[in-house]
């Protein structure tokens, strides 16, 4: 129908969800090393978006669906980006 | 002429439906994007109290919540991938688990509130702690947080009160399409509406993914 011929096999889910659970582990594993605040924050943020990008990309079929729901992520993810820079370029600076 | 019945022709864009329902999902993305905003504007502000707060949170549950979230959300891609084959059968089945785990998640995380409630952490006021009163559930006598403290546990509530209510939506709206697919109405041919509701479902648990590192981890 829609979607160009998905393959419906349960083979790349259940894969995914093996990295999913595995990203998981790993993330509470790391959570224990000593490398101080913003080490920690890195890591912890950078499993968290490498798990939200499988999800959005296998789970919500990104893969499957044409170049304008991509572009529709870029500009939702380059919004977001800029709310969170432009409100710590100015808190970061600020004199309180 | 007029007695030639047409047959009732339904204009159906999946691909347009699904578009418009991610631009859904980013108003979804955006709500919670400003409780991350917020949130990591006072952990850069107030860091030692968040984190000492955040050890009172236990990363084993949290843990188990994420694992059961994922898990649920397999069971989703998988009942699609069925009610797409045809088995409308094992869809129901799937979506029965998916519901199943997502009332899971809800009864560990109440589990969690209830533990907080009894220690007098809920949406305690900075202002009330900073006028020397805690909020009307505080116990006299008992101890005054800091108000970081405050200000982390204000904020683990609302944000986690916030996706809790979207896993209840989302659970709602898996027993009206498991009762539309029981009907008939939701089937192979007919799919769009069981797939709205994993996408939704796959967005709650996306932003499960950056909800548990930033309270249960990063202490």
């Amino acid at each position: 129908m829609t979607t160009h011929e998905q393959s419906l096999s349960p083979r790349t889910p259940i894969m995914v969800f093996g990295a999913l659970i595995i990203l998981t582990i790993a993330t509470v594993l790391l959570s224990g090393l000593d490398v101080g605040n913003t080490g920690a924050l890195l890591i912890a943020m950078s499993v968290a978006s490498i798990k939200a990008a499988l999800v959005l990309y296998f789970f919500m079929h990104l893969n499957h669906e044409p170049l304008i729901f991509k572009l529709f992520l870029g500009v939702a993810f380059f919004t977001l980006l800029a709310i969170f820079v432009l409100t710590f370029s100015d808190y970061s600076f600020r004199v309180i | 002429m007029s007695d030639i019945t047409h047959p009732i022709e339904h204009h159906r864009d999946d691909e347009g439906t699904r578009l418009g329902f991610w631009l859904f999902l980013y108003t979804e993305l955006f709500l919670f994007a400003a409780f991350f905003l917020v949130y990591s504007v006072y952990r850069s502000s107030h860091l030692e109290d968040f984190k000492l707060a955040a050890e009172s949170l236990n990363t084993g549950i949290g843990t188990v919540n994420t694992i059961i979230l994922l898990t649920s959300s397999l069971t989703m891609v998988l009942s699609l991938d069925a009610l797409k084959k045809g088995s409308v059968k094992l869809a129901k089945t799937l979506l029965l688990v998916t519901f199943a785990l997502g009332m899971a998640f809800l009864v560990i995380k109440g589990f969690e509130w209830s533990a907080k409630f009894e220690h007098h952490l809920f949406l305690q006021t900075a202002k009330g702690i900073a006028a020397g009163h805690g909020s009307p559930l505080l116990t006299p006598g008992s101890e005054m947080l800091p108000v970081g403290q405050v200000l982390f546990f204000g904020l683990y509530f609302i944000m986690t009160g916030t996706h809790a209510l979207h896993i209840i939506i989302g659970a709602i709206w898996m027993l009206i399409v498991f009762f539309w697919m029981s009907k008939g109405s939701v089937n192979q041919d007919n799919h769009g509406v069981l797939e709205r509701c994993g996408l939704y479902w796959h967005l709650v648990d996306v932003i499960w993914i950056f909800l548990f590192p930033l309270y249960y981890l990063v202490a």
